[in-house]
Formats: C-alpha cells, sequence, structure tokens
C-alpha cells in the first residue's frame, strides 16, 4: 500500500493542477491595456492578455482564436458573437464603465460647453476615433450629433484608427483639440480634461465581457469582484 | 451616405493619390536610379539605404516619422504651412505617404533597367558628338523605357494598396483621406460590414488586375518600338 502512495499523490496533483495552474487567455479591447494589465499582476493565477480593436478580437474569436475570455469596448461586438453562437447573451457581465472627454494640451483653459468648441478649434482638426470603425468614435459622433456640432464638425475631424491614437494627436500638439474616454486622459499627463460629456448625449459607455470556456469563468468572476473594481476604479473606470 | 458613394468615394480617392504619386514620384526616382547606377559619389551607400528604409520599416514607423517631419509641429512641416501646404491629414499627405513607401520599388526597377544599358552605345554617340543630355534622350531613355513602366506601375500598385504609414499619418476621415485600404479596414470593423468590404475587395482587385495588363501592354509594345528601330 505504501509503495503505491506516490502514484496516488501525483494522481491527486493531476487531478488538482488544471485548476489552479490552468492559464487563461483573455482578448480584451486597447482601451482596457493598463488596468487589465495591473489586475492580471494581481491575480493568483496565470493571464495571457491580447489586446487589440473590439472589432478585430471579436473576428479573431469567430475565426477559432484559443481565447477564454473576449472583453470589448461594444455591445455591438458582443450581440455579433451571441449570434454566431460563440456566447449566450445571458453570460455577457458588464465589467466597467467609462465617460468621455474633451481634452487639449496640458494647462489650456476649460470651455464652458460644447458651443465654445468650434471657437476653440478655429480651422484646426479635432482628434477622435474614426466615426464607424472605433467605438470611442462612435460614442463621439452621437454626441456631437445630440448637441448639434456635427454639420459644423465633420470637416474638421482628424479620425484615428484607434482611440490613443487621438490621444497622442492632441499630447503632440499636432491638433488643438480631441474627444477620448476619460481613462485616456488620465493615462496622458501632457493633456488637461477642457469639458466632460454628459452620459445622456453619449449613451451608456460600457465595457462587457464573457466567458468562451469554463477556463475562463473564475477570471471573469474575479474582474466583477471587489479587488479588481478597486483597480477599474484606480485608472478612472466607473463601476459596472 | 449609401454604401456604394462611401465606396466609390474611396476607390476615387485612392486613384487619384495613387497618380498624383506616381507623376511625382517617377522623375525623381529616375534621377535617383541613374545616380545610383552611373555616378560614384562619398554617401552613395548611404543613400542607397535611406532610399531603402520604407520597404524594410514597418509601415506605421514610416507613418509615424512622417508625421514628426512634416506635422504641423514638424521642422518640415512648419515651413510648408507657412507656404499654405498642408500635409497631415490631408490628401496631399496621402501623396507623400505613397510616394514614400513606393521609391524604393521604383527606383530598384529603374536601377536594374539603367544597369543593364551597355555603356559603350552611349560613348559611341558621345564620340559622334552628342552632347550629354542628347545622348539620355536618344540612347538611354528608349532602352530603359520598359524599366521606368515597371517600376511607375509598382509604385502605382503600392500606392493604390498603402495602408499603414497612410493611417498613421493622415487618419482616416470619409471623403477626405479614407482610401480604398482604409476604408475596407473600417468595414470590417463593424458588426456586419462585411458585404460593404467584399464590395471595394472587388475593386481592388479590379484596379490591380487592371494595372497589370496596361503595363504588360505597354511593355509589348515598348519592345517591339526597340526592336523596330
Amino acid at each position: 500500500m505504501m509503495r503505491l502512495m506516490p502514484f496516488f499523490l501525483a494522481l491527486l496533483a493531476s487531478l488538482a493542477a488544471p485548476a489552479a495552474a490552468e492559464r487563461v487567455t483573455v482578448f480584451a479591447a486597447a482601451s482596457l491595456r493598463g488596468v487589465l494589465e495591473d489586475i492580471a499582476a494581481s491575480y493568483d493565477g496565470e493571464v495571457t492578455l491580447s489586446f487589440g480593436g473590439s472589432g478585430t478580437m471579436a473576428r479573431q474569436v469567430s475565426a477559432g482564436a484559443p481565447a477564454d475570455i473576449i472583453a470589448l469596448a461594444s455591445p455591438l461586438w458582443m450581440d455579433w458573437l451571441a449570434e454566431q453562437g460563440l456566447i449566450t447573451a445571458d453570460s455577457v457581465q458588464i465589467i466597467a464603465r467609462n465617460s468621455l472627454v474633451v481634452i487639449g494640451p496640458a494647462g489650456a483653459a476649460p470651455l464652458a460647453g460644447p458651443e465654445a468648441l468650434l471657437l476653440r478649434l478655429g480651422s484646426d482638426r479635432l482628434a477622435m476615433g474614426q466615426r464607424d470603425a472605433v467605438p470611442a468614435g462612435a460614442y463621439a459622433q452621437t454626441w456631437l450629433r445630440a448637441s448639434g456640432l456635427w454639420p459644423d464638425i465633420s470637416d474638421q475631424l482628424a479620425e484615428t484608427d484607434n482611440v490613443r491614437a487621438a490621444l497622442a494627436l492632441v499630447a503632440r500638439r499636432e491638433v488643438p483639440l480631441g474627444v477620448v474616454y476619460a481613462t485616456d486622459a488620465m493615462a496622458e499627463p501632457q493633456v488637461s480634461v477642457l469639458y466632460e460629456v454628459p452620459q445622456m448625449n453619449t449613451g451608456p459607455i460600457v465595457y462587457p465581457a464573457a466567458a468562451l470556456t469554463t477556463n475562463g469563468g473564475p477570471f471573469l468572476a474575479y474582474l466583477g469582484g471587489p479587488a479588481a473594481q478597486a483597480v477599474f476604479a484606480a485608472h478612472g473606470f466607473r463601476a459596472p | 451616405m449609401s454604401v456604394d458613394a462611401a465606396a466609390w468615394d474611396a476607390l476615387r480617392l485612392s486613384l487619384w493619390v495613387a497618380c498624383w504619386a506616381t507623376v511625382l514620384a517617377v522623375p525623381l526616382a529616375l534621377w535617383v536610379a541613374w545616380l545610383l547606377a552611373r555616378r560614384d559619389f562619398w554617401g552613395k551607400s548611404l543613400l542607397n539605404a535611406l532610399v531603402h528604409l520604407p520597404l524594410v520599416l514597418p509601415p506605421v514607423v514610416t507613418g509615424y516619422l512622417l508625421l514628426m517631419v512634416f506635422g504641423r509641429t514638424g521642422p518640415v512641416g512648419q515651413v510648408l504651412e507657412t507656404l499654405g501646404l498642408r500635409l497631415a491629414f490631408h490628401w496631399t499627405g496621402a501623396v507623400l505617404a505613397a510616394i514614400v513607401m513606393g521609391f524604393p520599388l521604383m527606383v530598384r526597377a529603374m536601377r536594374l533597367a539603367i544597369e543593364a544599358v551597355d555603356p559603350k552605345l552611349e560613348e559611341a554617340a558621345a564620340t559622334l558628338g552628342a552632347p550629354g543630355h542628347a545622348v539620355f534622350t536618344a540612347i538611354t531613355l528608349p532602352l530603359i523605357m520598359p524599366g521606368i513602366l515597371a517600376g511607375a506601375v509598382m509604385g502605382f500598385a503600392k500606392a493604390m494598396g498603402e495602408f499603414g504609414a497612410t493611417i498613421t499619418f493622415v487618419a482616416n476621415i470619409p471623403g477626405q483621406t479614407q482610401t480604398l485600404p482604409s476604408a475596407i479596414w473600417a468595414a470590417l470593423q463593424i458588426p456586419g460590414g462585411e458585404g460593404q468590404a467584399v464590395v471595394m475587395v472587388v475593386m481592388a482587385c479590379a484596379v490591380a488586375m487592371g494595372a497589370v495588363v496596361l503595363s504588360e501592354a505597354l511593355a509589348r509594345r515598348v519592345a517591339a518600338r526597340i526592336a523596330g528601330t
């Protein structure tokens, strides 16, 4: 019996191991970089993070990418994944919220309201994410339409392939104003927030996440828990 | 704007940018190719490396360097802006990006053609009293015409397909700087955007096929003319 002991121990270890040491792969929207890296570092388990545009990530998952969790900046792509049958709609969980801000170079005077934006812009351009392709750009377009600025400003945009590129254009003083997420503005010391876009003008800006495999379940639960939510708050995200 | 109108806008802009890039780059590429093929000077290998840089750098890096140098705060961009020429976030910047990215391909094709010309033909013309520029236009130029055409078509094709440097330098503004590759990329970022993307993919394939067929036909005519004289 004693001679079989190591064998039993090994068997037990092999049964216990997958739950504790299995690597979790997360495909996430680019605007979650930073915060997810911090959360993964504090998590008791191995997490592999892959970042990209929400559309790119969703298409890769649909094409069979080995992801356990997908976290996106746009509910539209979650709906698309549900249509593909890759996730069930009720498994989607909102892990964070964000808001939109108008930024300018560090130290610039705040804008009194949306109307002041055109005056400040003059003949220059406003940097934002691409209106169709980038979620932050779509939210910005919704707000600019709601505030009546769109007809005047649509010829003066610098639309970028991701929201961080719009942030960089303002930080480099290539353009005087930009529309980015509040969390982006917080991450860049070269810019100041000049105006906070009211939530009612953009609609809710939410980050939905879903587990694609049972292996992804524990980390997804961790993302909704108090430890991870504290990190989200420290990065400027709002509670779900 | 309907799906097709946006696609046609992108196609029109891409063709416009590619034509300008080709027309502007060919004379410069020919001169650089001639320098590299026929002249020895200090810094020749440096010039050669510089010309080839966009071929080996990631396009995003080339676009970022263009923004640093030709952007509104860049050293060259500031000077150009006082002259009234704006490049960043403007279709003219897309032309610049296309020229820089296509330049190595043009120079390579033209340089090979120039090196293939027997210098004795040029020397013979010179000993018969032809001045330097006449030797070039009467002897060298007709002989290297297929190489120039090949280089121009390569440059045009590169300009039609350029994405990374263009989107980094001039962004992705529908109707202003949204070229066909940028529009295809944008369409694929929207759920259900495949239909629109397919329309533009067909356009891109048609233009590419057309350019290759046209260049083959031109090359045959030039070859026939050279054989005939």
